[in-house]
């Protein structure tokens, strides 16, 4: 009994000390943050392994779309790996660009990554992103198919062009089509759920203090506690659930030279958004 | 290395450490309103009825959610959504909304200037 006694009081007396010693670690400023500084060969085969495992386990081989090798389909996903992904992660003979260079980690190059995991598995890094890295989720900017082809570009083609046969390509590349942009509102049904995730993706924590989302405690524009009683969005819409809408998706038409810049928010992810703010009553 | 230099060396960050603590809670941002006065201000905001609609903390009554609320506004980025928050152009707000920010909400309610100082004063108050 009094061994017991001992033994947790020695456990409880170690991980006080480590919780001490953590806490001042963290405090003293020691960890080099810096993206110039290296991490230590067990640490980044840790994160490496992490990530894998993590992709691996949430990737489903089974939604893979048939004929993704097909010539067609590998084309599209050059457009848009060279329109979107090839700034950061380079292709045969084109650099990253000077801000890619300077990341940590800094992007991969794809090669590697197209013989060796899945187009599942490259699906869902594409459309899902990765923490703590530059690597951008794209669900909210491309559509599933073409994350796709993305992946069957990296997975079926990338990997056998040359040089000369990406830089031809590239050049015979049609210029891209004028995003849509959003017209009016169609009305339509938000999930305050998804919203709340998607809040994260359109960058709304940088500028404004949004209860249950972890990190928005910036006040550059006003803060969004209480936001379901609120009486006017942007000092001028009355604020009804049409209204915030059409203020998520076009604020420099609704109040132009506002600080709030036009976000790009398809209408599924506006209302989703709005969803979300009608849940916040006041404090 | 000696056990005593050790132990003066965890003193030493220890000293160190106490040291930035301080520093950080003295360099509070402090914005200086010449000639306000925060605590005319903050009568002159139940006076003028903001609390209305916004949330003012330290004031009367001031809960009303038409507007933004107002606590933090000292380290807001921006005024009326579009003005940088610097102490003349919060003045220039308070006195005249309609001009910065023709159609708002915020309607003019012919503070003067010196008035308008003083509440400016408050609301620099509120961190």
């Amino acid at each position: 009994m009094r061994r017991t006694a001992r033994l947790a009081l020695g456990i409880m007396t170690a991980g006080l000390i480590a919780a001490g010693g953590a806490g001042i670690f963290v405090y003293s400023g020691a960890y080099d943050i810096s993206a110039t500084d290296q991490h230590t060969p067990p640490v980044y085969w840790a994160m490496q392994f992490m990530m894998r495992r993590a992709v691996a386990v949430r990737a489903d081989e089974s939604e893979t779309p048939a004929g993704l090798a097909q010539a067609e389909v590998v084309r599209r996903g050059f457009a848009l790996y060279h329109r979107n992904c090839v700034q950061c992660h380079g292709g045969p003979g084109f650099s990253p660009e000077p801000a890619a260079l300077g990341m940590m980690p800094v992007p991969a190059y794809l090669v590697p990554v197209g013989r060796e995991w899945t187009a599942a598995q490259i699906h869902w890094v594409v459309k899902n992103g990765i923490k703590m890295t530059a690597m951008p989720a794209w669900k909210h900017r491309m559509s599933e198919d073409d994350m796709w082809e993305v992946a069957a570009f990296v997975k079926h083609g990338l990997q056998y062009l040359s040089q000369a046969q990406y830089r031809e390509a590239a050049a015979n590349l049609p210029a891209p089509a004028a995003r849509a942009r959003p017209s009016g509102v169609e009305g339509g049904v938000g999930n305050a759920a998804a919203g709340r995730r998607a809040i994260d993706q359109y960058a709304c924590a940088t500028c404004h203090v949004i209860p249950g989302i972890t990190g928005a405690t910036r006040q550059v524009g006003p803060p969004l506690r209480g936001m379901a009683s609120r009486s006017y969005i942007a000092g001028v819409l009355a604020n009804t659930p049409r209204n915030m809408v059409r203020w998520l998706m076009s604020p420099q038409q609704v109040s132009p030279g506002s600080a709030m810049p036009d976000l790009g928010l398809r209408e599924q992810d506006a209302l989703d958004i709005a969803a979300y703010l009608a849940t916040l009553h006041g404090d | 290395m000696t056990r005593i230099n050790r132990d003066r060396r965890a003193a030493l960050m220890l000293a160190l450490m106490s040291l930035a603590l301080g520093a950080c809670a003295r360099h509070e941002r402090q914005v200086l309103l010449p000639g306000g006065d925060d605590r005319r201000g903050r009568e002159l905001i139940d006076r003028y009825g903001c609390g209305t609609c916004h949330v003012v903390p330290g004031t009367g009554s001031a809960r009303g959610q038409v507007g933004p609320p107002l606590d933090g506004i000292a380290h807001r980025s921006y005024i009326g959504g579009t003005l940088p928050n610097t102490p003349d152009n919060m003045v220039l707000f308070i006195r005249q909304p309609q001009k910065v920010r023709p159609g708002s909400a915020m309607p003019d309610l012919g503070i003067p200037e010196h008035e308008a100082r003083d509440v400016a004063a408050y609301l620099y108050t509120l961190k």
